[in-house]
């Protein structure tokens, strides 16, 4: 899985990446730093209801920035320094994003992902 | 003038193939390379650059933020990028972010070629002087009120330069990784220069803010002084360097309406393209903003300053919270992140 995210995890100024259901649910986490809540604990749902209809949204924070991504599963929430390139996370999630596709006929969570 | 043309890619046999291969067009261009974004930069402020050729993934900095550093430091420097990833999103993202050309791999190193020679030949569409008094040639654009950008290649030192003018008004100067005044004066104090004249003018800031005679009688002074001692000649430019810093911000009046001062900052620095449609105030985002406002809370990202939100739509909005949020309504090829950098620094 972690292979999936390669390209984003290992872009300069990344700190992770975390991919919500449409409920609010966590598919996968992936953080880079020390200190995160457990995001499992996060009332997603309220925060999700915001974005619905939304293909993008890029929050800009006075220490960090948080890029979320509509994706077929759910969103794609990707928490990084204010110096990461934006367009080039953009063009990665363009990259990734055919592969975020609910797969038809299997089990588990081999059943989110095409290969 | 043989121009040259800076080809950034991290693929190190790439760059050896394009070098190889483009040796058959040595009479046209010449070739620098760069490993990644970061070295480009180096190699920008050291050569005159004529035309950049880059890949987009790359190590360090990728070629998405070296386009960045191009529009906003040589907005005159056309940029073609190749790219071994394409879509028609990406290809949308590097035109709206000053790409002249966009290129998929693997391509024909021949097309390539013409792509960069055409491009080049826009440089002298007005046409090449050799052994023109720069003082004199450059009066003359003042005084037909010309807009173009020339390029200058002092025949003594070998040295490049680009001056930039709009209806006769020299807005900026650059000579390597001077600009402004400094940039100007270097220019003027070549003697005799070969030129090109393309009849545009890249959107720019006026960094100069000054009559031509002035500047042309100054750089003679400061030739004379270092024709008589290189030591005072350094100081004299810092000196002259002060007053042209602050020069763009000097027409700027403090507006306190916050929409007026929103208005004016992206006009002054993103330009007419900035594809804004409207600023306004609208309380009906409140909601949203106090939802992604925990967002900052559980990644330890501290206080919501501002979002960029894409529906898909004909329009895209960029959210501003505060006591009365304010939301300005763009087109969605605006240049997105040169948007986002503005109001983050507001």
């Amino acid at each position: 899985m972690k292979e999936l995210f390669a390209d984003i995890l290992n872009m300069q100024g990344i700190k992770g990446v975390v991919l919500l259901s449409v409920k609010g649910d966590i598919v996968y986490q992936q953080s880079l730093v020390d200190g995160v809540p457990d995001l499992a604990k996060v009332e997603w749902e309220n925060i999700l209801s915001t974005l619905d209809g939304t293909r993008e949204t890029d929050l800009a924070f006075d220490r960090g920035r948080v890029y979320i991504r509509k994706t077929d599963l759910g969103y794609l929430l990707i928490p990084m320094s204010l110096q990461a390139s934006v367009a080039m996370l953009r063009l990665n999630c363009d990259i990734l994003l055919p592969s975020l596709k609910p797969a038809k006929g299997t089990r588990g969570l081999k059943r989110l992902f095409k290969k | 003038m043989i121009k040259n043309v800076l080809i950034v890619d991290d693929d190190q046999e790439m760059l050896v193939a394009l070098q190889n291969g483009f040796q058959k067009y040595e009479d046209t261009f010449s070739v620098i390379t760069a490993e990644n974004g970061e070295e480009a930069v180096e190699k920008l402020k050291k050569s005159t650059i004529s035309l950049i050729v880059t890949d987009l993934k790359m190590p360090r900095m990728d070629g998405f933020s070296l386009l960045q550093h191009v529009m906003e430091n040589f907005p005159d420097i056309p940029v073609i990028v190749i790219t071994g990833y394409s879509t028609p999103e990406m290809e949308r993202m590097a035109r709206e972010g000053g790409a002249v050309s966009y290129i998929a791999k693997p391509f024909m190193l021949d097309s390539l070629a013409r792509k960069i020679m055409g491009t080049l030949r826009k440089e002298s569409e007005g046409g090449t002087l050799h052994s023109v008094s720069s003082g004199i040639f450059l009066q003359l654009m003042e005084m037909e009120q010309k807009t173009c950008t020339i390029r200058l290649e002092d025949k003594s030192s070998g040295k490049k330069g680009v001056l930039f003018f709009s209806d006769g008004e020299l807005l900026d100067a650059r000579v390597n990784d001077l600009q402004g005044k400094s940039a100007a004066y270097e220019i003027f104090s070549w003697d005799k220069v070969t030129i090109s004249i393309q009849n545009v003018c890249p959107p720019i800031a006026n960094r100069v803010n000054s009559d031509l005679q002035p500047l042309i009688l100054e750089a003679s002074r400061l030739k004379d002084e270092a024709d008589m001692n290189e030591e005072s000649r350094k100081s004299e430019r810092d000196e002259a360097e002060k007053p042209a810093r602050p020069a763009a911000s000097q027409k700027t009046k403090p507006v306190r309406d916050p929409i007026r001062r929103i208005r004016t900052v992206i006009d002054e620095q993103v330009g007419q393209r900035s594809g804004l449609v409207d600023v306004y105030r609208d309380k009906s985002w409140d909601g949203n903003v106090r939802q992604w406002s925990k967002v900052g809370s559980i990644f330890a990202t501290g206080e919501l300053q501002l979002c960029y939100v894409d529906r898909g739509e004909a329009t895209d909005y960029i959210v501003l919270p505060g006591s009365d949020t304010i939301v300005l309504s763009v087109n969605p090829k605006c240049p997105r992140d040169k948007i986002m950098k503005v109001l983050h620094k507001l």
